[in-house]
């Protein structure tokens, strides 16, 4: 039997009084790309930071590759790939020059360096920009080197921590490519994204983590059939949207809509679509704007927390998790289905 | 230390050390500066040097060129534990500690990318003072081991305000203490000997650890390629440094245990 490469059991995460992780309980099997979507704050940068021993749990456990990454810290390390958000690439060094610098510190013999360095650099698409330096480089160029770095001594488990955050759609595009490809290879992805378009299009198994603790978990697929309902969004006066949350309700459960518009779950499907713009009529309710949408994961994520990921505007403080991951740089929300 | 560490150790050296000197704005004024003092000193201070106490010198440049030294490593020093500083914000830190990398590796990169700095500083200054008045009584012996003890001063101050970078991590804490250091340096014989000081300064600078690093260098230019002079300026920077190491050995545990 084959043991599956991340592994972990009830991990919690303290900071002082803060609790960032709240005990979580993950297996991802091997060959997998895990999905791991949430807000800023949700705990998710702190839980990949435990699971490649960057940080230690306050109580739990946790094996990757195999290995306890406590106990065997250093073991793990030599066999996960890693790419951290928040970790810079020296900007003054070249990419070659950094390439090499990895290669000494996994172990990678003299011999076999320049091979193995000039193979990543062509794999992502920057052998002409090799002996750059690497102040030079767009977001989407440091973003490739910073995979290639991670791929150095050829991981069997990756772990990418918000790899497109701040990049341009061409260059995620590119990412999600080579992702893909490394999974086909057969590497296990483990990446924590805010995208819900880069879960759903990467992602063969996905957790919602909000607040430090996992809330759903499973294929998108499956994730979305169990909301269900398609989502009927309307816009009305701000003086009439009480009463129409009282004809709304009727319908199904209530799922406020990105900007924060009122939304509701048909539960008897989009052909309610005329007796719900009826009701509203006869309760003298003046709709302005009405659109459905079919399940995305959003509604997802909506029906789980309370809120929706996208627009961020309607989640709620990071509160007592907002610790661990920075608040810059993940304005932009995209990606919904 | 393991095969592996050294070789990584090596790698993370020659890292800061192209670092360091890809950024002219921070090298060139870490050169130019005590240079600048040098000659300042020497037109402001050539006849002080009959005063009683001040030892016998062909020049002020002679006597000064220890204290250039020292001042030169002291702001060299600061810019790589700067450099650490920044790593640890920056998240290069962490870079390197989700790889397989020798923890005191990461530190002693540092600090060899210093001391070899600190080594080239020696060497151009004295070269640059040469030729103005600044002898060595104890000739290209002498500039050897002045050399070895401008790399031995770096390790030491390198050493201690990386402690300070491990501690914060914050760069712009590092650099806090560049005030401080020229306090220091003033309140010791760097410009003056201290047998022509009197009073607080006197017993200041004779506390002062950076008066003991300026007058064992300071022992190979006037007193020539003698024992006790070699050793003065071998050993008292040696034995800071290995005080220097352990505080930033500890800070370095200190850090790792809080992740």
């Amino acid at each position: 039997m084959t043991v599956s490469p991340i592994i972990a059991e009830n991990l919690v995460r303290h900071f002082g009084d803060v609790q960032a992780v709240k005990g979580i309980d993950l297996e991802i099997k091997s060959g997998e790309i895990f999905g791991f979507l949430g807000p800023n704050g949700a705990g998710k940068s702190t839980a990949v930071r435990m699971l490649t021993t960057l940080l230690r749990p306050t109580s739990g456990t946790a094996r990757v590759a195999g290995y306890d990454v406590v106990k065997d810290a250093d073991k793990v390390r030599r066999n996960i790939g890693v790419a951290l958000q928040d970790a810079a690439i020296d900007p003054l060094m070249t990419g070659a020059e950094l390439l090499a610098l990895q290669a000494v510190l996994y172990g990678i013999p003299q011999s076999m360096m320049k091979k193995r360095s000039d193979e990543l650099l062509e794999r992502v698409g920057l052998t002409a920009a090799a002996t750059r330096r690497v102040s030079t480089y767009s977001g989407g160029m440091r973003r490739r080197l910073d995979l290639a770095l991670s791929l150095i001594h050829q991981p069997t488990v990756l772990f990418l921590d918000e790899p497109t955050t701040g990049l341009d759609p061409m260059s995620r595009l590119t990412l999600w490519e080579e992702v893909r490809r490394l999974n086909k290879e057969g590497t296990t992805v483990m990446l924590t994204t805010q995208y819900l378009e880069e879960a759903d299009q990467l992602a063969d198994r996905i957790a919602i983590i909000d607040h430090g603790r996992i809330v759903r978990e499973g294929r998108p697929v499956d994730l979305k059939a169990s909301v269900g309902a398609p989502t009927l969004i309307i816009k009305t006066q701000t003086n009439q949207e009480e009463l129409a949350k009282t004809v709304l309700v009727s319908f199904g459960d209530l799922r406020p809509g990105a900007q924060g518009e009122l939304g509701v779950g048909l539960r008897g499907g989009a052909t309610q679509v005329t007796d719900v713009i009826r009701k509203l009529d006869e309760a003298g309710v003046h709709v302005q704007h009405l659109e459905i949408n079919e399940p995305s994961l959003d509604d997802v994520f909506a029906e789980a927390t309370g809120y929706r990921l996208e627009g961020s505007d309607n989640a709620p403080p990071a509160g007592d998790n907002g610790v661990d991951e920075p608040q810059t740089k993940k304005k932009s929300r995209r990606g919904r289905k | 230390m393991t095969t592996s560490s050294v070789r990584q150790t090596m790698a993370l050296a020659k890292r800061s050390t192209l670092e360091l000197f890809r950024q002219p704005s921070v090298v060139v004024p870490s050169m130019i500066f005590p240079l600048f003092f040098a000659f300042l000193g020497n037109s402001s201070f050539g006849r002080t040097t009959s005063l009683p106490g001040f030892p016998k010198v062909s020049s002020y440049l002679q006597f000064q060129l220890a204290g250039t030294i020292v001042q030169g490593v002291l702001f060299g020093s600061v810019t790589g534990a700067a450099a650490l500083a920044t790593d640890i914000e920056n998240g290069f830190f962490d870079r390197l500690l989700a790889a397989p990398t020798s923890r005191t590796g990461i530190v002693f990169g540092r600090l060899a990318g210093s001391v070899l700095f600190g080594a080239l500083e020696t060497a151009v200054f004295i070269f640059a003072l040469l030729p103005f008045g600044a002898d060595v009584s104890a000739g290209i012996r002498g500039i050897i081991a002045m050399i070895a003890s401008g790399a031995l001063i770096s390790l030491a101050v390198g050493a201690l305000m990386s402690s300070v970078a491990l501690k914060t991590g914050s760069s712009e804490a590092v650099q806090g203490t560049f005030p401080l250091l020229f306090i220091l340096l003033f309140f010791s014989s760097a410009f003056f000997p201290r047998e022509t000081m009197s009073g607080v300064y006197k017993t200041i600078a004779g506390l002062n650890p950076i008066s003991h690093l300026v007058e064992g260098l300071r022992a190979l230019s006037l007193d020539g390629f003698t024992a006790s002079a070699t050793a003065r300026a071998i050993l008292v920077p040696l034995a800071i440094a290995i005080v220097a190491l352990l505080i930033a050995n500890t800070q370095l545990r200190s850090r790792l245990k809080s992740h």
